[in-house]
């Protein structure tokens, strides 16, 4: 059965597919039918897939990542090019496990994705509630840093966070 | 006015410059880096910031708002697209049991 709460997701996650056909577009209204068609079987997927929401929108905190997310995807692009160009090639790469602070499907997602875009992260695997990660050069606060962006994407979703249950490895 | 334009073709081509650049450093990346993990770095982050140097360029290019949107929101579809891939393939490397590189093991 269908309730009005995921009647509503439908309708957003609709809308939302079909605006970014119609940017595609370049804002041509001549084939916004076949978009809204190819939107609305896309946002019946979508809920299939996935029917739940997401658990909050802070418009601020989503600006703020925005604009941190810019800054740092510049500087992991920068940082990873002078690693594989410098002729000593100075990597020194470990795992690292985790232990996520977000509880929320939708706001790990974003997490696990984000750190790979970072300078020297990359996720490797979720389980459970611990994110092992792919850290390029371990000499660093590794931990720390990747504290840092779970902060940003909680403020994202306007989610507080606990302090870290578990100590990590 | 001649300069003005000319400063604008210059920035335009400098971004599509920077860009080839970090695709280079990449693919450098790709080559010299010892493992699949350590390779993805490479190829995520780098393509990730020559393609959104590249996009910026073409928007300059096109001077109107409504392109300068789309060549965003295809930047942001390539990065969702390709960390996406870039777990899966972290992950099924995982999954196999493929040993990652060390520094000390190499000493």
């Amino acid at each position: 059965m269908m309730t009005l709460t995921s009647l509503r997701r439908f309708l957003v996650r609709w809308i939302v597919i079909a605006a970014v056909w119609w940017i595609i577009s370049e804002g041509d209204g001549s084939s916004l039918w076949l978009g809204a068609l190819v939107a609305l079987a896309a946002a019946a997927l979508s809920m299939s897939l996935r029917p739940d929401g997401i658990p909050g929108l802070s418009p601020l905190g989503a600006l703020r990542f925005a604009g941190y997310f810019l800054v740092n995807s510049v500087l992991g692009g920068v940082d990873v090019a002078m690693r594989a160009l410098k002729p000593s090639m100075p990597i020194d790469p470990r795992f690292v496990s985790y232990p996520l602070r977000l509880t929320d499907v939708s706001a790990r997602v974003l997490f696990a994705n984000t750190l790979s875009l970072l300078p020297g992260t990359l996720s490797a695997q979720l389980s459970g509630d611990t994110l092992v990660v792919h850290a390029l050069d371990c000499s660093g606060d590794v931990i720390g840093e990747i504290a840092q962006v779970e902060e940003r994407v909680a403020g994202v979703f306007g989610i507080a966070l606990a302090e870290a249950s578990g100590g990590a490895v | 006015m001649p300069s003005l334009e000319l400063t604008v073709r210059a920035l335009e081509y400098a971004f599509y410059a920077a860009g080839a650049f970090f695709f280079l450093a990449g693919s450098v990346g790709l080559v010299r880096f010892p493992d699949v993990y350590t390779r993805l770095h490479a190829l995520t982050k780098s393509d990730n910031l020559g393609l959104g140097l590249v996009c910026v360029g073409l928007a300059v290019r096109s001077g109107s708002a409504i392109i300068a949107l789309k060549l965003l929101v295809i930047w942001l579809l390539v990065l969702v697209a390709g960390a996406t891939a870039c777990y899966l393939v972290a992950e099924a490397a995982r999954s196999a049991g493929v040993k990652p590189w060390t520094r000390e093991a190499q000493r």
